[in-house]
């Protein structure tokens, strides 16, 4: 890529990005209401309600009472210097909050996101394999279905039969608590153990895309030219298959598990809600609850940024796997992972 | 390498859910870790509860939402304590109201010693509440704030402290005794107390210590204090655990105590492992006028036709399922220790409502927005609107998230709104905060609603010290109330709570509050 694309590349992305920070600061602050006004609860909940004498105390104390434009050039110029602000809630800073709860989200979003991969590649190449036959149709009918279910479902209906009916996986939570464990591998299996069913939900959620990208993918190579002559060489069948065959028709993954990264986090904040799984997405239900803005925007800000920056890697991956994209002109011919214009790189 | 360790995540994942499909003896094996955990509690009572972060627990650190300040409670003590039936002594171990009621003597319990092992004094008194005067807490009365209404606050002794006010206030003692003591040798030098997270930071003087708080995790381990100068703990360990579903986990045995819906109440009552107990009403929804955007709301008569329409007990039924009791037109709960019973009912009468609304001339046909949040509150909005078209009202329901509605309730923009809180068994003062035209905030007044007697009354019972003469006042005052209507109490919910009683069974209602977790009394012999 030429240096003048490379730029503009790069200005595309500060862009977005300056948007996002922007729509970060503007999106909480258009909710109604404010992170001191209680006048109720949930049935049941105790809230400490505050008078007007005391809400005007803390918008001050926090600085909310000053004109917006003040505050968004104060939020710009903390940002700039990675100070995301300090939480009216949860009375730490946002850094320090995110920090800890990041962790798991990801550990969740990357274990689902390969196991949705496994999933989906394995039974979408079998589907492929067994194009019209009943197992395909039978398998087809199952992903679509399970698609279209929502991630909370899903974890309920496992919570309910795994954890709860069989008592196979803890309840909730993502550790146990107050637990002493005699080496680090007990630490990894007790983890495992409480990540099992999160993680099963939300790839569950996800497998069915990637299943159908498979499938159409494999069909569509499947019928190419190039996989006759393999044969006609006389190569042994799995080699075609996998070597000839799948390798060419998981190209096209890579941008997909990129664009649905979105998706997946968002699928993640469902999960997490169902199992008290302690990621972002519940402090994210709960900083919107109680409009902590500050608290908000740093975890939007975070999500965008992993975001844009699976994107940006699955970039710099594709040009590595597929040298045609490496040279401008191959680009915007084909447009970066346009399904089924993969040409065999192998042969 | 990333991609080596992601691979064998993976692989153990996987080889964890394979080993998890082979079941090992189901559920007649889980019995075992149970009877395990039995011989374990003729030594140490270890209960568990329902977590979830709530912050930590210290005055200016705990959540503004949530059993924050009642675990911050359970760590500081405060110079009043509650029980079953009123005040009690708790730091201070009496007090003398001299000058009618403008000057408190407290005389501070000997012997109390803070969770580090320094003695707990008078000054440690004086200094909190002047620290909070300085320093906002999480919770805390205006009254305590005002530095001109009280004026003083003076160490006479290692015993005793002094608290100097303009005027006699009936809920001064309440006020002053729930606010939470701490030790002026780890606070004096911190000068910003929400940030101040250390262990140091939880050292009081209550019963139970925190030990363990996991802020992502949700969880909390309380032991008890064993130089704590009142009555001896009943428990010695209290956790706080996440749960994703509080039935579930009751009857997995993973927590003690959890607060049961109507729909499984009966499986748990069956149950002689269980025990449930009815908590007090104290949690309830208001439905209320906008007067001043609708004048015809000033009308009594249109009010009363509304409290003639409303079937509260039907809502009862089919929203809260029978586990709440309609609310009293006189606005305190017929839990409340100083309900007024004899008062007009507003049995359900549609005649007469329609009557009302006649007689109140309203030359339209009544037509009004109802507010609510999400929620069991949009189907108490389709319930209500049902049974007022049958009295000739036609309600339209629109439904926003809590915090909209709130926010809509201090801009005063709404015809009627429907609103759920807490508080219904606390000092009966709160009449005058709704109602007396002195208060004309949207957040807790009542803007447009003007008794004069009732503002007078609600005045008088204020600076009333005679307990008795005060609950004379507090009688006329919900008498005047229930024939203003000047808005509906639907109902209070009641809810049980159903815990293990061979796990712990000290639980206990204090006479205001409706859970048993949040009062430490739950958690001490006496």
């Amino acid at each position: 890529m030429s240096l003048q694309k490379t730029s503009l590349r790069s200005l595309e992305y500060l862009l977005t990005f300056l948007l996002i920070i922007t729509l970060n600061f503007a999106l909480p602050r258009l909710m109604p209401g404010d992170p001191f006004l209680h006048l109720s609860g949930e049935a049941g909940e105790i809230v400490e309600g505050y008078t007007d004498q005391q809400r005007k105390y803390f918008l001050e104390y926090y600085g909310l009472n000053r004109p917006v434009t003040e505050q968004y050039w104060r939020y710009l110029s903390e940002v700039a210097r990675g100070n995301l602000g300090f939480s009216y809630y949860y009375k730490e800073p946002v850094l320090v909050i995110i920090a800890r709860r990041l962790p798991w989200t990801l550990f969740l979003v990357a274990t689902a996101t390969v196991l949705s991969l496994i999933f989906g590649i394995l039974l979408g190449s079998y589907s492929a394999w067994r194009r019209g036959y009943w197992q395909d149709k039978m398998l087809y009918l199952i992903m679509v279905v399970f698609g279209e279910i929502p991630a909370f479902l899903i974890g309920l209906a496992l919570l309910i039969l795994l954890a709860a009916g069989i008592g196979l996986f803890p309840l909730a939570g993502a550790i146990t608590h107050f637990a002493r464990y005699t080496s680090s591998w007990d630490r990894i299996k007790d983890i495992l153990h409480h990540a099992a069913l999160p993680a099963l939900t939300l790839s569950l959620t996800r497998t069915s895309g990637i299943y159908l990208l498979v499938r159409n993918s494999l069909g569509t190579i499947l019928a190419r030219d190039y996989m006759r002559t393999a044969r006609a060489k006389g190569l042994a069948e799995p080699r075609i298959r996998y070597r000839h065959a799948l390798r060419n028709a998981l190209l096209p993954l890579v941008t997909r598990v990129a664009l649905q990264m979105g998706a997946m986090v968002g699928g993640a904040v469902l999960v997490e809600n169902v199992f008290v799984y302690p990621g972002l997405g519940r402090l994210m239900r709960d900083a919107v609850l109680v409009r902590d803005y500050p608290l908000l925007q740093g975890i939007f800000l975070v999500l965008a940024i992993s975001v844009m920056g699976t994107n940006y890697l699955a970039d710099l991956l594709y040009r590595y796997l597929d040298p045609r994209t490496r040279t401008t002109d191959v680009m915007n011919a084909c447009g970066r992972g346009t399904y089924g214009k993969t040409e065999p790189s192998g042969l | 390498m990333k991609k080596m360790l992601s691979l064998m995540s993976t692989a153990i994942l996987l080889l964890s859910l394979v080993a998890g499909c082979f079941p090992k003896g189901g559920v007649e094996q889980k019995a075992a870790p149970d009877a395990g955990e039995k011989k374990v509690k003729e030594e140490t009572v270890i209960v568990r509860l329902e977590g979830g972060d709530w912050g930590y627990p210290t005055p200016f650190a705990h959540y503004s939402r949530g059993p924050g300040s009642a675990k911050t409670a359970y760590i500081f003590d405060s110079l009043l304590e509650r029980d079953e039936k009123g005040n009690i002594p708790w730091l201070a171990e009496r007090w003398d109201i001299l000058d009618d009621g403008t000057r408190y003597v407290f005389h501070i319990r000997p012997g109390v010693k803070w969770q580090d092992g320094q003695p707990l004094t008078a000054r440690d008194v004086a200094f909190s509440f002047n620290y909070y005067r300085q320093y906002r807490p999480v919770s805390i009365s205006d009254m305590v704030m005002d530095q001109n209404y009280l004026l003083q606050i003076k160490v006479l002794s290692d015993m005793q402290v002094e608290f100097t006010t303009v005027e006699a206030n009936a809920t001064f003692l309440e006020t002053v005794g729930r606010v939470r003591i701490i030790p002026e040798h780890i606070w004096s030098g911190i000068e910003k107390p929400e940030e101040f997270l250390e262990p140091a930071a939880v050292i009081g003087s209550g019963p139970l210590r925190l030990v363990d708080y996991n802020k992502e995790h949700g969880t909390y381990r309380f032991e008890a204090f064993m130089d704590f100068w009142g009555p001896r703990g009943a428990l010695d360990v209290l956790e706080f655990v996440p749960v994703s579903d509080a039935v579930l986990a009751l009857e997995k045995g993973e927590i003690d105590l959890a607060g049961i819906p109507a729909d499984v109440l009966s499986r748990f009552k069956n149950n002689p492992a269980f025990t449930a107990i009815e908590n007090p009403a104290f949690w309830g929804y208001r439905l209320r006028f906008n007067m001043e955007k609708l004048p015809e709301f000033k009308t009594k008569a249109v009010r009363q036709a509304f409290a003639y329409a409303i079937d509260r007990q039907e809502l009862v039924d089919k929203i809260a399922r029978g586990e709440a009791i309609p609310g009293s037109m006189g606005i305190l709960s017929p839990h409340h220790h100083w309900y007024n019973s004899d008062l007009p009912s507003y049995q359900r009468n549609l005649e007469k409502a329609k009557e009302l609304i006649v007689g109140a001339g309203i030359s339209h046909k009544p037509s009004y927005d109802l507010l609510v949040a999400g929620g069991e509150e949009v189907r108490i909005g389709e319930v209500l609107k049902e049974q007022l078209a049958m009295a000739g009202i036609d309600i339209k329901v629109t439904s926003v998230d809590m915090k909209t509605r709130d926010a809509r309730i201090t801009e005063g923009n709404y015809e009627l709104v429907l609103v759920g809180h807490g508080g219904w068994g606390q000092d009966p003062d709160y009449l005058r905060a709704r109602f007396s035209s002195a208060e004309t905030t949207w957040t807790s007044g009542t803007p447009g609603y003007s008794n004069p007697e009732v503002d007078r009354l609600a005045a008088e019972q204020l600076k009333e010290t005679n307990e008795a003469r005060r609950k004379e006042l507090i009688f006329t005052l919900q008498q005047l109330l229930a024939e203003d209507v000047p808005e509906i109490p639907l109902y209070l919910t009641t809810g049980h709570n159903v815990f293990r009683q061979d796990v712990y069974d000290g639980w206990v209602h204090v006479f205001d509050h409706h859970a048993p977790t949040h009062n430490k009394l739950s958690y001490l012999q006496r």
